[in-house]
């Protein structure tokens, strides 16, 4: 016989007029490795059809299934009910929209930071498409895949204090980007066109140093490492600046 | 509400950079300032005519008397710079409250003690450095009748572990936000850190109890 669970369970749909904020409480037979998912199908497909979450991938990669999970974000798909409390009260990830329950909108948030942190490869080389690619040291290949295992679940914004205090605040997902692109010899920026995008305090300098973000993605990504590499640089950029220093 | 569409760019400026290097420098300038006054008020310990000869020393070459102000201008400069970051407003307070208790995270809540104790420490401090700056020649049985009064025993009591836990906290935050210890280093840091603050409330403590129990001249 498995633990009795108690799932208390934040309920909410902005499109119902009728609808209040509120927390549903489920019961249910912990089975072995029981995932969060499996536990929310279940209390879907036995108790409460009208119960809505996000799932896609349900093996840690695709990031649709963040939530707080007892205080903290996290993917429901790799969260054991065993590494919990029989008591599990989940709620919705904040600052992103809500659709509804726990499910929200990660989706609209994450294509206005790309668009604003310009997320992609800037180069002036015409691409041809015949062409042998570019080589890139083994080494460095391995360093930039390590920072774009990234699957932009919004835990580390969720995390951050100051994401959480103020919505102009990019995050450390957006700070984990720009460190790929400026790691990748394929973008053609300069020092001063990242600074731009990312040397300011709703960037690198509005970042508190709580490492919230650091402590909570499950994918472990170096945040702490990329965030202090970057202030550095981009600090350092400022004092060339400063001193006219080429 | 999002605007879509504006027809004016926000000009690029560094002023961002530059604030957190005045920051963080400020703060580190600070943190050494805290350690060696400390040290150099301890030397009470050693006896009154140890914290007298340095005192007399600093104050010979005029260090104590400029030295002091630019102390408490940074001190303020430090408070100005750092405050950009502290929720004053009520709903970013009680989001950010909210965020701690519900994430149990041991660096959220060091910030939040951060933040709280920069307030009693610009208040107090203040008060502190009024004191000893508007009465010199600072002497060891000045300080000690200054808390045998009951008063500032209580008031060092409260600044003591305010400033050394601003102060270990501060120096643990540099260190991580500007990438001097990197997360192999971290956890290692944090203790370090830890064990610091102990020694230096512990030091703190025990000139306290020196100057409690010094003789005072008839």
């Amino acid at each position: 016989m498995g633990r009795k669970l108690k799932f208390n369970i934040f309920r909410y749909n902005p499109q119902d007029p009728d609808s209040v904020p509120h927390t549903d409480t489920f019961q249910l037979e912990e089975t072995e490795s029981m995932t969060l998912f499996i536990a929310l199908t279940q209390i879907r497909e036995e108790q409460d059809p009208s119960l809505q979450f996000d799932f896609c991938c349900r093996a840690g990669i695709c990031g649709a299934c963040a939530m707080i999970i007892n205080g903290r974000p996290n993917l429901a798909c790799k969260t054991l009910t065993d590494d919990l409390p029989a008591e599990i009260t989940l709620m919705p990830l904040p600052i992103f929209k809500l659709i509804g329950d726990l499910s929200v909108d990660t989706g609209t948030w994450f294509r206005e930071m790309n668009e604003n942190v310009e997320s992609w490869v800037h180069t002036s080389k015409t691409f041809d498409l015949e062409a042998e690619e570019e080589r890139m040291d083994n080494s460095l290949a391995e360093e930039i895949y390590e920072l774009e295992r990234c699957v932009e679940c919004g835990c580390c914004v969720a995390a951050c204090g100051t994401a959480n205090m103020r919505e102009d605040f990019v995050g450390a997902v957006a700070m984990n980007r720009i460190a790929r692109f400026m790691m990748d010899p394929r973008d053609q920026r300069t020092g001063s066109e990242y600074f731009e995008v990312i040397g300011t305090d709703e960037g690198i300098f509005g970042c508190m140093g709580l490492l919230g973000c650091e402590d909570v993605c499950p994918k472990q990504l170096p945040l702490q490492d990329q965030l202090g590499i970057l202030r550095l640089k981009m600090g350092w950029s400022a004092i060339k600046h400063l001193f006219r220093i080429k | 509400m999002t605007i879509d569409i504006t027809m004016y760019v926000r000009a690029p400026s560094r002023i961002s950079a530059y604030l957190d290097w005045l920051q963080m420098l400020t703060g580190a300038g600070l943190i050494l300032f805290m350690w060696s006054h400390m040290i150099m008020v301890s030397s009470v310990i050693l006896g009154p005519g140890v914290m007298n000869a340095l005192a007399e020393f600093l104050e010979e070459y005029y260090m104590a008397q400029v030295g002091g102000p630019i102390v408490a201008f940074i001190f303020l400069l430090h408070f100005v710079l750092a405050a950009r970051k502290v929720p004053f407003r009520a709903e970013q307070q009680s989001t950010v409250w909210k965020l701690s208790r519900q994430l149990r995270h041991t660096d959220t809540w060091l910030w939040m003690i951060q933040a709280f104790t920069a307030m009693i420490i610009l208040i107090m401090g203040s008060a502190h450095m009024w004191t000893v700056l508007s009465d010199f020649p600072i002497t060891a049985a000045k300080s000690a009748a200054r808390v045998q009064g009951g008063f500032w025993l209580v008031f060092y009591l409260i600044l003591l572990p305010m400033v050394e836990l601003h102060v270990g906290i501060g120096f643990y935050r540099i260190a991580v936000k500007w990438g001097f210890i990197r997360r192999k280093g971290r956890k290692g840091f944090k203790r370090f850190e830890n064990i610091l603050t102990a020694i230096f409330i512990v030091i703190g403590l025990v000139t306290l109890a020196r100057f409690w129990f010094l003789a005072l001249p008839k």
